[in-house]
């Protein structure tokens, strides 16, 4: 099956690129423990409720008293975690797609230094370049505002290399079957 | 760790326009103190992940093909995609400008700031505004600038020129940059890892995230269709530069637009495997600003209007488009896999092989292009060994820019009647008689080769008189620690007549050996080894005449002496071409002539066509026959008869791997039962002539160091092994570094038959 292939690729490669990956059922059980498993012991959570996954499969998880969808921007710059949907994935290279075109998608997914990021298994393409053809995903690479978003923000110019500069020191990715 | 020591405290400002040969030759001394062990272990990590990266791609090829087409038609529509791109900018809300000059975009980058009342600007990474020199035409009118890439926030700190197009800082280890925040910051901690420093970077620059009014970002490349940027980053500094504060400003040149943000498919697969050799980095933003999402408002602000500008500057970019040669510069995407895959730039880094704001093999085009044609001066630097032409996204040949601009230079040299009579004595074209002595005496070799056979015992005596290699020195500056190769007392030529006429051909194809004039001169003997080799599983070879093929002339920018020497050989080797002869070449330089730079200088484009198809390293024709033979080359050529040994370390030349005739000869070597150790080098650093010229003769040993540490550590398991190379330069570099005996794979295997 094409569709379980793609999967396999994503998962190799995105822990390849230094992100973490889960597989999990589609419910707001599975997700909800999943998201706050991740988030561990966060005392705030930041949350960008999802414009393209149906908000009750995060219901369990918003219901969480710690998560802030409303958050201050003192909160936002204070917070260990952020948690966001992502429109696509890319199986080649192990990277999720953020709309940061979407509210506040964009910083949410950027502010934190935990990035916790919930994608749809139908939603992996094959390559990068797919994003930008008008017959996949029905065009969304080319009309939104989006970020190809490859493991945690790094940098090799203060000598060896460092994970976790001004974006995120980690990236956690809840692939939805 | 050795001391790293700047011989005269040398500062990398000061040395950054080398219109002035002197600051050329102080980058290099201050980048071989300094800079050189970061500059060598950054650049090589990213030059073997690249090759990683993109082999992994199995359509590379392809995209690279598109890659080019979809530049080669945007430059040449460009006025129509700049007002197409200009409606889309401002049908998505945005404002659009394009300026003539960096000065005309940087007062308008500071009239738009200072219009909205703008204190403090958080920059992400542009190379573009190190053109424009934004950050002093902005702080001059009072603002506050925070570049936010940490490579170029070491260099604000340091007050540095960028030394690699992605990654500016590249010249600076760690130690260093805790040296450098030690001097510059006040700071209780200790600053001893990379992790520590990225950190204490990071809380400095937050808070500037925080309270930025504006953020100013370039562009890796600009959709007309709907005014779409990709901008590729890993430290998510340019997220926030373009995402959080109200205001964005991207700065651009002209030629990052392509028609469609579709357009974005091919690059977005090679850009970033070209570039660092990750398949992707961490961020590749697409946005088409402004953008939708509420922009970010410090704690206790309240947030703004997003607002949006696109400023393009041209600053002698259309002047390059209607330029030949520059034009190909337009094309190129800033990967820089041309610095990376580059020995010179390996072992110097930008801040010699570099100007003040563009570096490496591309960087010449650019900083000609952009400044004046002597701001190109560092592009000497290029010896043409072309290993950057195989790993150019958008496949721009970047040695012939750099011999192009090498002509236009010797054209502003001034004209002396000593160089017009030296021109004329040996064999100077009438343009090319302005070149310095030095030029025309390398781009002239076969003339000094035919005179030196002719008067053999003379001309080598006449090296051993006292003071003639302080003379050679000082006349032609040719480094007195060099030995120039011998004259031998018979050429090429000579020795193949004496040789036996070969039996009848077994097989076809029947060839010619070109008689180049860097063995006829040089190594003749190599070049009936290679014949024998030959000849001995059945081929009919012929020798043809030695005629200069024009890559002496063509290395020193006398183009139109190359020019003129290409056009006569051609018709001579098509005739051949004619009888059912193939072309066998055994210096790979001259065997690139015909693969790849005839077709740059001869008037008739089949010819150049039908040669580059149609010529062959021998071993090269050797690996090919005996596939389609079946030969047992073990039986043919058994390493265990070989003199020399069968334990080998083998470089293989520069040219001859961007030829893609290199593999073959190992191929060969281990058929025959060697044992076969091989370079991993790009260059040897002798390239030609580049090194044994006085003002290049370190770089060019320092550049050899990395092969010479090679063949050390082979040599460390079962004692030295035979050196093998298949260039005459390599031979020089690895006799001057090694001390010992270097043999061609042809006389190894004419060693071995009995």
């Amino acid at each position: 099956m094409v569709q379980s292939s793609l999967l396999e690729d994503f998962t190799k490669a995105a822990i390849k690129a230094v992100a973490t990956v889960e597989v999990i059922d589609r419910s707001p059980d599975a997700l909800g423990e999943a998201i706050l498993r991740a988030v561990g012991d966060a005392q705030r959570i930041l949350y960008a409720p999802p414009h393209e996954l149906p908000a009750d499969l995060f219901a369990n998880f918003a219901s969480d008293p710690r998560v802030r969808a409303d958050a201050t921007p003192d909160e936002m710059i204070h917070t260990a975690a952020g948690v966001t949907e992502a429109f696509a994935a890319v199986a080649s290279t192990g990277s999720i797609c953020v709309d940061v075109g979407q509210e506040r998608t964009g910083m949410v997914s950027l502010l934190a230094p935990l990035q916790v990021a919930v994608v749809a298994a139908e939603n992996i393409v094959p390559q990068p370049r797919d994003l930008f053809r008008a017959e996949v995903l029905d065009g969304k690479g080319l009309s939104r505002d989006f970020c190809f978003v490859t493991g945690p923000s790094a940098t090799a110019d203060m000598g060896p290399l460092v994970r976790g500069v001004h974006g995120p020191h980690k990236l956690h990715i809840i692939v939805l079957r | 760790m050795a001391t790293l020591v700047n011989p005269a405290d040398i500062s990398p400002r000061s040395v950054a326009n080398k219109s002035d040969k002197k600051a050329l030759l102080n980058a290099i001394r201050m980048t071989l103190g300094v800079q050189s062990p970061a500059v060598r272990l950054n650049t090589q990590t990213f030059n073997r992940n690249r090759y990683a990266a993109t082999s992994i791609l199995p359509d590379y090829d392809a995209l690279k093909d598109r890659a080019r087409q979809i530049k080669e038609n945007a430059i040449s529509n460009l006025p129509e995609l700049l007002r197409e791109l200009q409606a889309s900018v401002v049908a998505n809300g945005g404002h659009f400008y394009l300026a003539k000059t960096a000065a005309d975009a940087n007062a308008h980058i500071r009239d738009v700031l200072l219009r909205h009342e703008v204190k403090l600007v958080v920059k992400g990474k542009s190379i573009t505004s190190e053109e424009t020199r934004l950050n002093h035409d902005l702080e001059a009118a009072g603002l506050t600038v925070a570049e936010t890439d940490l490579a170029e926030f070491i260099l604000q700190v340091a007050d540095e020129q960028p030394s690699h197009i992605i990654a500016p800082a590249l010249h600076y280890s760690r130690e260093r940059i805790t040296a450098l925040f030690k001097r510059k910051f006040t700071t209780d901690l200790p600053l001893d890892t990379g992790e520590e420093l990225t950190v204490f970077a990071r809380e400095k620059l937050r808070q500037q995230f925080i309270a930025a009014d504006a953020g100013i970002s370039g562009a890796n490349l600009i959709a007309a269709d709907s005014g779409s940027l990709m901008l590729v980053e890993s430290e998510g500094n340019i997220r926030m530069t373009t995402t959080l504060p109200p205001l964005h400003i991207a700065i651009a040149g002209i030629e990052k637009v392509v028609p469609s943000r579709t357009d974005f498919g091919t690059f977005i697969e090679l850009l970033p495997r070209s570039g660092t050799g990750q398949p992707l980095t961490s961020y590749v933003s697409i946005l088409h600003p402004p953008i939708k999402a509420p922009s970010f408002a410090a704690p206790g602000k309240t947030p703004k209007p997003r607002e949006f500008h696109m400023v393009l500057i041209d600053n002698g970019r259309s002047r390059m488009r209607e330029d030949p040669v520059l034009r190909e510069a337009l094309y190129c995407i800033r990967c820089s896999a041309c610095l990376n895959s580059c020995a010179n730039f390996e072992t110097v880094g930008g801040h010699a092989f570099g100007g003040e704001t563009y570096s490496g093999g591309i960087g010449g085009s650019w900083e000609a292009g952009t400044g004046t044609l002597m701001n190109a001066r560092f592009s000497e630097l290029c010896t043409a060994c072309s290993r950057c032409v195989p790993n150019c996204p958008v496949r721009i040949d970047i040695p012939w820019l750099n011999e192009n601009l090498r002509q236009r230079m010797n054209f502003e040299q001034p004209r002396s009647a000593a160089k017009a009579a030296f021109g004329d004595m040996t064999g100077s074209a009438p343009e090319d008689r302005v070149a310095p002595l030095q030029k025309q005496f390398f781009g002239n070799y076969s003339t000094f080769g035919k005179w030196g056979t002719r008067f053999f015992g003379l001309s080598n005596a006449s090296m051993n008189l006292p003071g003639a290699r302080a003379f050679m020195e000082k006349v032609f500056g040719v480094d007195r620690r060099r030995t120039l190769p011998a004259f031998p007392k018979k050429t090429w030529e000579q020795l193949y007549r004496e040789e036996p006429r070969s039996l009848p051909a077994k097989f076809r194809p029947s060839l010619v050996m070109l008689a180049d004039v860097f063995t006829n001169y040089g190594a003749p003997e190599r070049g009936m080894a290679a014949i024998r080799v030959l000849r001995t599983v059945g081929l009919d070879v012929v020798l043809s005449p030695a005629m200069p093929d024009g890559r002496a002339a063509m290395s020193q920018g006398m183009m139109e002496t190359a020019r003129t020497q290409a056009n006569a050989i051609a018709p001579m080797l098509r005739q051949y071409l004619r009888e059912g002869r193939k072309i066998v070449v055994l210096e790979p330089s001259s065997l690139a002539m015909l693969r790849s730079d005839f077709k740059h200088l001869l008037d008739d484009e089949e010819t150049s066509r039908l040669l580059a198809q149609n010529s062959f390293e021998p071993l090269e024709m050797l690996w090919n026959v005996a596939q389609q033979q079946k030969l047992d080359l073990g039986r043919i050529f058994p390493a265990s008869k070989s003199k020399h040994g069968t334990k080998l370390f083998y470089h293989s030349h520069c040219q001859q791997r961007t030829c893609n005739s290199a593999t073959q000869t190992i191929d060969v070597l281990r058929a025959a039962g060697f044992d076969v150790v091989t370079s991993s080098v790009e260059c040897c650093g002798m390239a030609g002539s580049f090194g044994y010229k006085h003002d290049y003769y370190d770089l060019s040993m320092a550049v050899g160091e990395d092969l010479f540490a090679q063949v050390r550590r082979a040599d460390q398991d079962g004692g030295p092994r035979v050196l093998v190379a298949s260039g005459i330069s390599c031979h020089e570099q690895l006799f001057a570094g090694m001390g010992r005996e270097v043999v061609h794979p042809a006389e190894l295997l004419a060693g071995t038959a009995s």
